[in-house]
């Protein structure tokens, strides 16, 4: 039991460290990021492979982190000119090849064999009864990090220039801001904060197959963002506590509801997300906690 | 050769239909229709329903498909794109991927998912000049022409089809000139949700029905549709037989599970070069 609470606390944090990303890519930055899933299981590849091939396991969370924000980069400069319709498309199309590359590649990849024995920071200096509860700090040390780092971001002048791109790039530009390099930089952050997330799916199941990462982490992600409030750091703090929680929560049910079967169980889960986020939008567009803003000295 | 030529012309023209039918609602509620993939699926299911539950022939079962699809699009437009009409292009698109996503989970919740097939005659393919052609690429050219064909007339002359033109053109002095745009945009719905089920069909009688079919042709759809210039409906038809046949002869050099590598090459390629798309007209403002 104390186990079960312990993973799912731990996916919570993965969740809205994702969530945490879309926002500041979305939510601060305009820039929808449909493929999230992609930059998350391309971190969790790359962190894996590289922490099963001896490189000690921070160093192979570093290497993740710096892959990810650099592909994102590049990812965005594809469309990052044009329209959000186009971006929304292209990352989900990224995300798709790096599903399919990392399915067929199995000199590289091993597969849909998936990757074993993937070992956990710290493993070798905490005894094996204390590993979950250490890896669980370790989790929500890194949740701190990156909230604290999005609010410094935020409210920072680089922040309110993203801001500033988000709302009207044209006017933006006409001040002389790069808007593009500004669009690049916030998919490069966004994009290492999928990667943290993505290293920890890796170190927290410590096996990873292509089947484990599907479009159910960006259903949680835009949850969260938008029931949490676009631009909000906290909001999505909270959201990803309350609704992921809940949702993954839901899996008890299955024990509660027996004329319903696993499968229909998560079916339905995603179902009244899908449900969910249609309804926040027409209902509650702002969401739970309104974005930081520079207070006027007026009022 | 010829033969892939053939069987990418045949890809290609399957994709048209989804590819029109997301140019064209983007091009009168200006947003990206995510769920197209999830409509595509639920139009299979429902075909599939009265096929093979029914015992209905598939020619009649997918008009009744079409039928309660189009009901379906009507009843989503009304809960969702209604309410949030005039919130932004970029709202829209959410709402679509939340819809998307409640679909694609109504129907694994419904139907299971596993994999099933229409119930139809197994035939043996032609032979013509030394191209192989299964009966299916057979259905597939003349319901995708056949389809062409009736909505290019609708679009092209009648009142309706005018109509929708002008709201695509510029919805506002559509309004100013009572161009009813409630009726319009209930049309664009019909059309797009028959469009989808059709391919929905079709793609089920190439491979299998299961619930992950409509997703795997959201990217080769939205590609064919950006090809074409997206929002431009009947370029988009074109766009998704260039698409399908470089999809083929692809395969020429890259493993087949490879096209949708392909795909995403094409439209990343395009938007680096030519973002308005293969056929659009020079010079033309917005």
């Amino acid at each position: 039991m104390i186990s079960y609470v312990a993973a799912t606390l731990v996916l919570v944090a993965i969740a809205t460290i994702a969530g945490l990303a879309l926002n500041l890519q979305w939510g601060l930055g305009g820039l929808v990021n449909f493929g999230l899933f992609g930059f998350y299981m391309l971190g969790a590849y790359v962190c894996a492979l590289l922490d099963t091939k001896g490189v000690p396991p921070l160093a192979a969370m570093a290497a993740a982190i710096v892959v990810t924000a650099a592909v994102s980069a590049a990812v965005s400069l594809i469309s990052v000119r044009l329209s959000e319709d186009y971006l929304a498309i292209v990352t989900l199309g990224f995300a798709e090849c790096v599903r399919l590359f990392i399915s067929y590649e199995e000199w590289l990849t091993r597969g849909t064999l998936g990757v074993p024995g993937i070992v956990r920071p710290f493993a070798g200096s905490v005894p094996p009864e204390w590993s979950d509860a250490v890896f669980l700090a370790f989790a929500y040390a890194w949740l701190a990090l990156v909230f604290l780092l999005l609010r410094k971001i935020t409210r920072a002048p680089f922040g309110r220039l993203v801001r500033a791109t988000r709302d009207d790039a044209t006017v933006a530009e006409a001040l002389g801001k790069n808007v593009l390099a500004v669009r690049a930089k916030v998919f490069a952050i966004g994009g290492a904060l999928l990667g943290v997330a993505g290293s920890l799916h890796a170190f927290h199941y410590s096996y990873i197959d292509p089947t484990q990462f599907s479009t159910t982490l960006n259903a949680y992600a835009f949850m969260a963002v938008i029931i949490g409030g676009r631009g909000s750091h906290l909001g999505v703090l909270i959201a990803g506590f309350t609704v992921i929680l809940l949702l993954e929560g839901s899996r008890f049910l299955a024990d509660v509801i027996p004329f319903l079967d696993g499968a229909q169980l998560a079916a339905l889960r995603l179902f009244l997300v899908g449900a969910g986020l249609v309804a926040i939008l027409i209902f509650k567009p702002d969401g739970l906690v309104r974005e930081y803003r520079l207070r006027s000295g007026a009022s | 050769m010829g033969q892939l030529i053939f069987n990418g012309l045949v890809t290609g023209l399957l994709i048209a239909l989804p590819a029109l039918s997301l140019a064209l609602v983007f091009s009168v509620l200006r947003f990206a229709n995510y769920a197209i993939g999830s409509m595509l699926t639920v139009g299979a299911y429902l075909v599939y329903a009265f096929n093979a539950g029914l015992g209905w022939p598939l020619p009649l079962a997918a008009l009744a498909g079409g039928a309660v699809g189009a009901g379906l699009a009507l009843a989503i437009d009304r809960l969702v794109y209604e309410p949030l009409k005039g919130r932004g292009g970029v709202t829209l698109l959410v709402a679509s991927i939340g819809v998307g996503i409640a679909l694609e989970n109504a129907v694994r919740f419904i139907a299971g998912s596993s994999t099933r097939g229409f119930a139809v005659e197994v035939a043996r393919p032609l032979r013509l000049h030394g191209l192989r052609i299964n009966q299916e690429q057979i259905t597939t050219i003349a319901t995708v022409l056949l389809a062409l064909a009736v909505v290019w007339i609708v679009f092209r002359f009648t009142r309706l089809g005018r109509a929708m033109r002008a709201v695509a053109d510029n919805a506002d002095l559509a309004a100013v000139r009572g161009i009813p745009r409630r009726q319009v945009v209930c049309a664009v719905w019909v059309i797009s949700s028959v469009l989808a089920t059709l391919a929905g069909v079709l793609v089920g009688l190439d491979g299998n029905v299961d619930p992950q079919m409509g997703w795997n042709y959201i990217l080769p759809v939205f590609t064919a549709a950006i090809l074409g210039g997206i929002g431009n409906p009947m370029a988009a038809v074109a766009g998704a037989v260039v698409l399908g046949i470089t999809e083929e002869l692809a395969t020429l050099v890259l493993a087949p599970h490879y096209r949708t590598m392909v795909a995403f090459a094409v439209m990343a390629l395009l938007l680096l070069v030519r973002p308005t798309g293969l056929f659009a007209a020079q010079g033309t403002a917005k």
